[in-house]
């Protein structure tokens, strides 16, 4: 559509300029007077100076990109060639690419833009901050924010080249120093940072920062192409969120009224419960991310994401055109969204499961492997994934979604629903029928508190799961509780936590957060289950020092296998992620890897 | 005139007080169930709650469905649909209002909804009737302080939403009917209490508490042989008004997830339930939806019968119209 409007006259017009500049025949200002003259707009013309002026950050950034990006051939190769796509980028602005608002629901209510105190992130931060890296639409790490990365031979160095004269919004200079001291900060303060724990520091050398390892991991890059380890302007956080001894304002302003990415858009507005929104960076220096058709500034003048958690009104919303994007309609009404002529609805695998959290201080109810496998054959995973998510989602019988690279069959072998089996199971567990339907063992009765969260899939799936137990004589009376109190019922030491709880993960590296679930070291936050369990500790020991994709697979498999047989948590079934967007909305185009879209292409037609 | 005199004769005096009364009552009582029986409202309204307590209490026992059985295979089966749940030998053969999101029967889950209603009217009526007669009738008849106190607590109860109360109360002692009770319950008492301490003021004036404190009769004697026959009626009027509140306030609180915990089925839970599937399957709201409306109406019209019957004022209005 985008081609048909452009005009041949003007780009080659356009293109003739830009040579002229960068021979040195005109002068910026001159350049930029005659862009003008050709009817180009403001923020096109700045993108275009910004690519191709030999003093320019973008322009810099594009001639690193060319040489170091690693699936090269998606990239610009020249700088020729990315003048000519911020060519193609102005007469995408003269096509009406540029301008409007982009409104989009979202299904659950934001976090603050904070990656190093944020306990989740959301799809702002894919328009406020840049990751070091990312992953394309095949799953491969591409650059993002830094122009080149490597790999030492044993894998015990990587380093990534930050380009120059990068800037955050705010105006400060984020160079290689800034970026380690960030990351350093990462490992001091983030919750999270065990994610990536075979890292032992952070170093700037030039325009280099060096990730030196305790010892090779394979892993190295997934947590650093996440929201936590997205790139802050970390002397503005420091500013505003540590205090004087060393601790952690908890009053900060950072990510509520104050966010200072690198990203094309800047925070503009953070209001739990209803919306957050960001306006374009018309400073940003552009992109180097191979993918993006968009080097420039962002089409978008704006974005604003409508926290909807009403789940019918979500799909409601975006047919009756109140908002043009959506993240996550109600499973049953995909199938509507489906038949809507003026909408596209793109599903893929989520990188998310429900487990059951089986307290294991409540040692004589859930302490035995055998009755712990007598529980999770009683669950009948196939038909709640049919009944409760319409089929948009599959069973799981181990810790891993199926997409998962690593996701290893063999843990299909286990947690089958069979109810004989589950009774039988349970019965050689010692856990004899009562008279009242409900078991006993050693006169303590099979009957628990089972918390879950006020949310309506969780609340099905909760219900479902006891209406199942209830049937091999076990009673798990439901306990809901609201978002914000969930967590602490959940995450509290010994028995103070719940018996069993329900619990959604959502996460883009599963055996990356599964490992903080699983793990011992991780008691009681967030391994739920306060499990203990020597293989699965073995398997994440393996794994984290994993160097060859061999070792890597063998680590993952034995976790999973570790996990499906042992059951530190009941496996229930993962769910499709599912985005919709109005037919006049291009460029909004997410993927399985990441879990946001990227905003950089987005434009919408007048 | 020996002090044993004295006290025969203020003891036949009450003997005969209490008769009076007792009379004047009975008779009362005959006139009010003759008013009863002719008027319409009254008998639909109580038509209707009968059928609706009918299905309550006997409705699981003859239908035969556990409301707790779920069949994956059957989700969203319009009414009358067979599935799988239920037996051969199964009185319809059918899911008799269909069954929901988790393949349960509606029916079944509906009769006890129905019984959940009604436990909590019960609950709620009883506690703010009891509660709000006593508090009416000491805070009227003993005034001073102790009428500034109740008085006091009773406005500042009076002056909270339903909802808020409900949850801070759902925060303070966790989901569940309880804190539904306790919340609808309170804010009852303070309606009970305030048109209870009312009428206990203008009773207090009449002849025969004046003859009675003459006579010198107890406070609780007073009280509860002589203002408490008189005051029961109004308050029962009221509290038929205030059991349908209870059941549209458990209702919504259930409906925002402060009331009936699942599985419990309880209406406004089924409501809010099916609302997610509003477009593709209404039944699964409508339905407890109407229920709650059905159930309303007969509270609502069992209420306007007896204020028709025991209100003097309406009385000699209606026959006001009937001569003119």
């Amino acid at each position: 559509m985008g081609e048909s409007r452009r005009g041949p006259d003007l780009g080659s017009e356009v293109t003739g300029l830009t040579e002229q500049y960068k021979a040195k025949q005109i002068g910026r200002r001159q350049f930029m007077k005659m862009l003008g003259a050709a009817g180009i707009g403001i923020t096109a013309a700045a993108s275009i100076l910004a690519a191709c002026g030999d003093d320019q950050p973008a322009a810099t950034q594009a001639t690193q990109a060319s040489t170091t990006a690693a699936p090269a051939s998606e990239g610009p190769t020249t700088t020729a060639a990315m003048a000519e796509t911020t060519t193609t980028a102005m007469m995408d602005d003269m096509a009406g690419r540029s301008g409007r608002t982009l409104r989009e629901g979202y299904n659950r209510d934001v976090s603050k833009h904070d990656p190093l105190t944020t306990n989740w992130y959301d799809p702002a931060f894919f328009a406020i901050y840049e990751a070091i890296l990312t992953n394309d639409p095949s799953g491969a790490s591409v650059p993002q924010f830094a122009s080149d990365w490597s790999v030492s031979d044993d894998g015990m160095e990587y380093r990534f080249t930050i380009p120059e004269g990068k800037l955050s919004h705010s105006g400060g200079t984020i160079d290689a120093e800034m970026v380690a001291e960030f990351y350093r900060s990462v490992q001091q303060y983030s919750f999270i940072a065990g994610l990536a724990a075979p890292v032992d520091t952070y170093e700037a050398d030039g325009n280099d920062v060096i990730v030196k390892m305790k010892n090779a991991w394979l892993g190295t890059l997934g947590p650093h192409k996440t929201g936590y380890w997205r790139i802050i302007n970390i002397d503005t956080w420091k500013g505003l969120t540590v205090l004087d001894d060393g601790t952690l304002d908890a009053g900060s302003t950072y990510g509520t009224e104050v966010a200072d990415g690198t990203g094309p858009f800047t925070h503009e507005e953070w209001v739990p419960g209803s919306h957050v929104l960001v306006r374009r960076w018309d400073d940003y220096p552009g992109s180097l991310t191979p993918f993006f058709e968009n080097k420039g500034v962002a089409y978008l003048d704006a974005i604003r994401w409508s926290v909807i958690t009403e789940g019918g009104q979500r799909a409601t919303q975006i047919e009756n055109g109140d908002i043009d994007t959506l993240i996550n309609p109600q499973h049953q009404d995909i199938g509507r969204l489906e038949d809507n002529p003026d909408l596209t609805v793109i599903r893929h695998p989520e990188w998310s499961g429900y487990h059951l959290a089986m307290n294991r201080d409540y040692d004589e109810l859930f302490g035995d492997r055998m009755t712990r496998q007598g529980l999770s054959h009683a669950l009948d995973r196939e038909g709640m994934v049919a009944a409760i998510l319409y089929g948009n989602g599959a069973p799981t019988y181990g810790p891993f979604p199926t997409t998962d690279r690593q996701y290893d069959p063999a843990v299909e072998e286990f947690n089958q629903f069979d109810v004989d089996l589950a009774n039988q199971k349970l019965d050689e567990a010692g856990w004899t029928m009562g008279s009242d339907g409900v078991r006993e063992r050693n006169g303590v009765k099979f009957e628990f508190r089972y918390a879950v969260e006020d949310e309506t899939t969780q609340k099905a799936v909760a219900e479902a799961v006891a209406a199942q137990f209830s049937q091999v004589g076990v009673r798990a009376n439901l306990d809901v509780i609201d978002r914000a109190l969930h967590f602490a019922e959940i995450s509290a030491p010994g028995r103070d936590s719940a018996e069993m709880a329900l619990f959604f993960w959502l996460w883009p590296i599963p055996l990356d957060v599964l490992i903080l679930f699983s793990g011992s070291g991780f008691i009681p936050v967030p391994n739920f289950s306060h499990a203990v369990e020597p293989r699965i500790d073995d398997a994440i020991s393996a794994w984290q020092q994993s160097a060859t994709e061999d070792e890597a697979q063998a680590a993952s498999s034995d976790f999973q296998l570790a996990w499906a047989e042992e059951l530190p948590y009941l496996p229930l079934m993962n769910q499709n992620a599912t985005f919709v967007h109005h037919n006049r909305v291009h460029g909004w185009q997410p993927f399985v890897w990441n879990l946001y879209p990227y905003y950089n292409d987005t434009w919408i037609e007048a | 005139m020996t002090p044993e005199t004295g006290a025969s004769r203020l003891e036949a005096w009450n003997d005969r007080l209490a008769e009076y009364e007792a009379g004047r009552h009975t008779g009362a009582f005959q006139a009010a169930l003759s008013r009863m029986r002719r008027n319409k409202l009254l008998l639909i309204g109580s038509a209707l709650g009968i059928l609706v307590v009918f299905a309550g209490v006997l409705g699981p026992v003859i239908y035969g469905v556990d409301h707790t059985l779920q069949s994956f295979r059957d989700t969203h089966l319009p009414p009358g649909a067979p599935g799988h749940l239920l037996g051969t030998d199964h009185l319809l053969g059918a899911h008799l209002l269909g069954t929901d999101h988790l393949g349960r029967d509606i029916a079944a889950r509906l009769f006890i909804g129905i019984r959940v209603s009604l436990a909590v009217a019960a609950g709620v009526t009883v506690f703010a009737l009891v509660l709000g007669l006593l508090l009416g009738m000491f805070g009227g008849y003993l005034g001073g302080w102790r009428d500034r106190a109740i008085r006091g607590v009773v406005d500042f109860v009076w002056g909270f939403p339903l909802i808020l109360v409900a949850v801070l109360l759902a925060g303070g002692l966790g989901g569940g009917l309880f804190p539904v009770i306790l919340a609808v319950g309170l804010v009852n008492t303070a309606a009970i209490a305030r048109v209870v301490r009312g009428e206990v003021l203008a009773l207090s004036e009449r002849e025969f508490i004046e003859a009675a404190k003459a006579g010198g009769l107890s406070t609780p004697r007073i009280m509860f042989r002589h203002l408490f026959p008189n005051i029961l009626a109004p308050a029962l009027v009221l509290a038929s008004y205030y059991v349908a509140v209870a059941i549209i306030a458990e209702a919504a609180l259930s409906f925002i997830g402060l009331g009936a915990q699942p599985p419990t089925p309880s209406l406004g839970v089924m409501v809010s339930d099916g609302r997610n599937f509003l477009r593709q399957n209404h039944w699964e709201s409508t339905i407890p939806g109407l229920t709650v409306v059905l159930l309303v109406l007969s509270v609502s019209l069992i209420g306007d019968g007896l204020r028709d019957v025991f209100d003097p004022r309406l009385r000699h209005e209606a026959k006001g119209v009937e001569s003119g």
